[in-house]
């Protein structure tokens, strides 16, 4: 499979009466858009903000941080199964706008939702304080339930982001990368002596609003499967997950999967990348054990020598991450996994809820226990009460003075899972 | 706590859904539970059949207080 990603810079975002990009600026008719987000009934209102990096603004609660993307060739449509028809993606051309995002806030649905400072302390902790972020502050009408109001803000994201990444469908790229991957067979024939490395990408499934859809599909409900790693940067993973926002994985952490990203570049030269197995992280132990199991029949299909293993959230599914490290080191087949650590706030407890032997090359994202202290900053949008309920948190987190004293966990993509963030450990 | 509880003299039983934990951090005698949102029922089925599946998991459990174990055991029958 073969996609070109053709990037456009964007350098600022503005609210405007007319979308458009222009010299690396992104103009946004707020207008035309909150019209098309309010034609879902179950939303009562939208505005939007914008925030630049530097700037001294919090964001919270974020439920969803998404970056704008339009397929200009070949099949199918971006974020399938969702906005687009279900088609196969990952082939083709796909334009980006890249330095910025959507960023979903409003009203919190669930416990675990996050906090993104544009300056301070707070924001060395989190990759989107670097971006040009277009908030939308959505707000449900009263009474909805809990999974419909986590429907109508996740729907909401993903329409912004479509609607902002078709202005990007007739511009020429400041770069246009090519990613290129191998049929099972022809990675053989093409790179007999290189060693075989598959993906193994873990997916939050929990159910009560802990999931994600793969082309529209509750991930739950599925057995894992092989994707082609480029169909992940048309979209075909999209979260719809509350997991503490420490290490949940956004959409833009799903459509730039750091892991995916350097297989690829890898690929043909130290490895051949052979392709993403996703699995989920259900709540029953049978699923668990089923999951687990056909994940390492999958790599063993796939004639695997290595494989890395990505986490989403933590607790229980510590136990699906060992699962399947044990079962792929059982199968002859060497693993890395990367996770994060729940250490305690002194980082003296075990890290993980679960441990084996076979585990013995792990990388973390760091300590999501540590606690850390967000000064007051000029300009709150959002819902600042919500640093007393969300997970990291407690009651008195939200001082009188407006800062916070809470755990790294309240700060999204803090210690991502995927690597996407700088933290680890020795 | 299992294992406090133990120290003290006590023999505990962990009703716990996701029993590789349980085994990892020590428990003596585990039975499994429905599910780790609901450990002891299932929203999906009447209150009377919940009521079922709790009576029938607390007597497995007293019946596996009363079981002398040399190891750590799961009760998974």
């Amino acid at each position: 499979m073969r996609l070109e990603l053709g990037e456009i810079q964007i350098s600022d975002v503005k609210l405007s009466d007319c979308s458009k990009v222009e010299n690396g600026v992104l103009y946004v008719n707020t207008e035309e858009l909150r019209a098309l987000l309010l034609e879902d009934e179950d939303i009562a209102s939208v505005e939007f903000d914008v925030v630049h990096p530097g700037e001294s603004v919090r964001v919270m609660p974020v439920k969803d941080v998404i970056e704008p993307r339009v397929k200009v060739e070949g099949p199918g449509g971006v974020f399938p199964g969702m906005i687009s028809k279900v088609t196969t993606v990952g082939s083709g051309r796909t334009h980006v706008l890249r330095g910025c995002a959507v960023v979903t806030t409003g009203k919190i649905v669930g416990f675990q939702e996050g906090i993104i400072d544009m300056t301070g302390p707070g924001a060395e902790y989190t990759p989107f304080s670097k971006l040009n972020n277009l908030v939308q502050i959505v707000e449900p009408k009263e009474g909805l339930k809990q999974h419909q109001h986590e429907h109508a803000v996740r729907m909401a994201g993903l329409k912004t982001a479509t609607y902002l990444g078709e202005l990007a469908r007739s511009l020429t790229p400041d770069e246009v990368k090519v990613y290129e991957t191998s049929g099972v067979a022809q990675g053989k024939d093409l790179y007999p002596d290189l060693p075989r490395v598959g993906y193994v990408l873990m997916l939050q499934s929990q159910g009560l609003l802990h999931d994600t859809y793969v082309y529209g599909v509750d991930m739950k409900q599925s057995l894992p499967t092989i994707l082609n790693p480029t169909e992940l940067m048309d979209g075909a993973i999209l979260s719809g997950n509350c997991v503490s926002a420490c290490d949940k994985n956004t959409s833009y952490h799903h459509l730039n999967n750091p892991v995916v990203a350097d297989l690829l570049e890898q690929h043909g030269k130290t490895i051949n990348f052979v392709g993403v197995i996703i699995t989920n992280e259900n709540v029953y132990l049978a699923d668990k054990e089923r999951s687990s199991d056909w994940s390492t029949k999958l790599a063993t299909f796939l004639n695997l020598d290595g494989a890395l293993v990505s986490q989403e959230g933590f607790g229980n599914p510590d136990t699906d991450l060992i699962m399947n490290c044990k079962k792929l080191e059982a199968a002859g087949i060497k693993t890395v996994i990367i996770t994060d650590e729940y250490a305690g706030q002194d980082g003296a407890s075990q890290s993980l809820a679960d441990a084996d032997a076979a585990a013995d090359a792990v990388v973390t994202g760091g300590n999501a226990n540590m606690v850390i202290h967000l000064p007051k900053l000029d300009k709150v949008i959002g819902h600042p009460e919500a640093a007393n309920v969300i997970a990291g948190g407690h009651e008195g987190s939200l001082n009188a003075d407006g800062s916070i004293d809470a755990e790294l966990q309240v700060i999204t993509g803090a210690t991502n899972e995927m690597g996407f963030n700088r933290l680890s450990a020795r | 706590m299992v294992k406090e509880i133990e120290r003290a003299g006590i023999p505990v039983v962990h009703i716990c859904t996701v029993t590789p934990i349980s085994l990892t951090v020590g428990a003596n005698r585990i039975v499994p539970a429905i599910a780790i949102p609901h450990p002891l029922g299932n929203p999906a089925l009447t209150h009377e059949e919940e009521f079922q599946i709790r009576y029938n998991m607390v007597t497995k459990a007293l019946k596996a207080l009363e079981t002398p174990v040399d190891d750590q055991t799961v009760f998974d029958s």
